[in-house]
């Protein structure tokens, strides 16, 4: 998922040489409608990238979360997940209070004081057991809520699908977390951990994924295309923070204290 | 961590019950009429998954409680969409056949994973006057409870499903993308997915056998 530069440059050097997707001539609206919706101007060289990951994922990703699910019992995996998304708490923090989300800020900073102190670590969430659950932001959906469309739609080995909203997203994400320079310190112990943490969150998120991917690729006709769909709708979901579509944004970039209350759906 | 939420969203979505729609409802629809019948019929649905009758007359009771609950014919046809009017008759009679059967094979299939499905009612919301999100939290033994939504109309006077949501993602425009996917890269060929759809009825049918 990470050691991300230099497989950026070459997706970069691959899209400029890969070939587009016809668009439909003007003479069939339908068929232009459909293509705008599907966002998929690089089509065929997504899945090529998509038979690339599907490679990677039958030899090492999949197989390694089989393992880890396999020798480490549900409770210790609870605890790694549960620690994990404690470690990304500053990064959810920096973009709910970037998002003007005062509310969820308050919570994401709570829970952080409370399960790194009474859950040691992280590996329990107490903050959950008292009425706090988590939730996840990340800069891509920021850059959203500011109002940057998601570009057209990619598919990146190992990462999954994504835009290059969403992929700038994950690199400031990276280069905003205090981890990521802690570990860069030259302290060998230290970029140990580092690496153990991604390499702990690649094998965590595949293992959470097993039974969806595994249905995807057992029922759908198309999995790629039915991946394409699902993403781009649950982002939309993520952005809207759950919110039903058409309802405004709650006091983006104002105080936040109305955000329980979705104010009346503006006329488009 | 958000693909994984994403795809906790499909997996319920496409092992949960293919069950979608749109239709030309015109009809408004009652909040707590919508709630009721998502209820009622979410009982007998769990009756049948539960019970230990033979695999063939859970399957035929599961296929009666779907032709009643969910406007099949609407689904289909919104997810077939533009293609609906390039098929020739013959083929969008199939295609409908085709489609109810692999709504009901997807669920006969996973019969195994549904013993001790439990299900219990959310929120209902009006979403238009026409009609009426339905919340639901699934809970199995050893999964994790999920939320889903049942976006349920009025259809020729009767509360009917017409599409379910996990996550904000909407089954049926997701398989409407997967079926226009498979019919444009055939080269527009509507036979094309009919003959997918055979296969894929086979080999759910070879796992119920199992």
């Amino acid at each position: 998922m990470f050691s991300f530069r230099r497989p950026t440059l070459l997706l970069l050097g691959l899209l400029a040489l890969s070939a587009c997707a016809t668009r439909p001539p003007a003479s069939e609206p339908e068929a232009v409608e459909e293509y705008e919706q599907a966002n998929d101007p690089l089509e065929p060289f997504n899945r090529t990238m998509y038979t690339v990951h599907n490679g990677i994922d039958t030899v090492l990703l999949r197989p390694a979360a089989e393992f880890y699910r396999f020798f480490l019992p549900q409770p210790v995996r609870t605890g790694v997940r549960n620690a994990l998304l404690n470690l990304r708490s500053p990064v959810i923090l920096m973009n709910d209070v970037l998002q003007g989300e005062t509310r969820r800020s308050a919570t994401t900073l709570a829970r952080f004081l409370m399960n790194s102190t009474f859950g040691i670590g992280g590996l329990f969430d107490v903050a959950k057991e008292v009425g706090l659950p988590g939730h996840t932001e990340d800069f891509g959906q920021t850059l959203a809520v500011w109002g940057l469309g998601e570009g057209p739609f990619l598919f990146i080995p190992v990462l999954g699908p994504s835009n290059p909203r969403d992929l700038a997203g994950f690199g400031v994400d990276i280069a905003a977390d205090p981890l990521t320079w802690a570990i860069n310190d030259g302290d060998s112990t230290a970029e140990a951990l580092g690496w153990t943490r991604y390499g702990l969150t690649v094998v965590d998120t595949r293992e959470g994924l097993i039974e969806a991917l595994d249905s995807i690729n057992e029922t759908s006709l198309d999995p790629y295309a039915t991946l394409r769909s699902a993403y781009r709708q649950h982002r939309q979901n993520d952005i809207r923070n759950g919110r039903p579509a058409g309802e405004a944004p709650a006091a983006t970039l104002g105080t936040g204290l109305e955000a329980t209350e979705p104010t009346a759906a503006p006329a488009r | 961590m958000n693909r994984r939420s994403l795809l906790a969203a499909v997996l319920a979505t496409s092992t949960a019950l293919p069950l979608l729609a749109a239709s030309p409802a015109r009809a408004e629809m009652d909040i707590n009429q919508a709630a009721a019948f998502i209820e009622s019929t979410g009982k007998e649905l769990v009756a049948t998954l539960n019970s230990n009758q033979p695999i063939a007359a859970r399957r035929q009771r599961v296929a009666q409680i779907l032709r009643t609950a969910v406007d099949v014919d609407g689904v289909g046809r919104f997810i077939l969409g533009r293609w609906w009017r390039v098929a020739t008759p013959q083929e969008q009679q199939e295609y409908m056949k085709l489609f109810e059967e692999t709504l009901i094979r997807n669920l006969s299939a996973r019969f195994g994973e549904y013993q001790g499905v439990r299900f219990s009612l959310g929120r209902a919301q009006q979403r238009t006057e026409d009609d009426v999100l339905v919340n639901t939290i699934i809970e199995r033994p050893n999964t994790a409870p999920f939320s889903l939504d049942w976006r349920v109309s009025d259809v020729n006077g009767r509360p009917q499903v017409v599409d379910v949501i996990a996550e904000g993602t909407s089954l049926r425009l997701t398989q409407r993308s997967e079926y226009s996917s498979v019919i444009s890269r055939s080269g527009g060929q509507v036979s094309a997915l009919l003959d997918a759809m055979r296969r894929q009825i086979a080999a759910l049918a070879a796992r119920e056998g199992r």
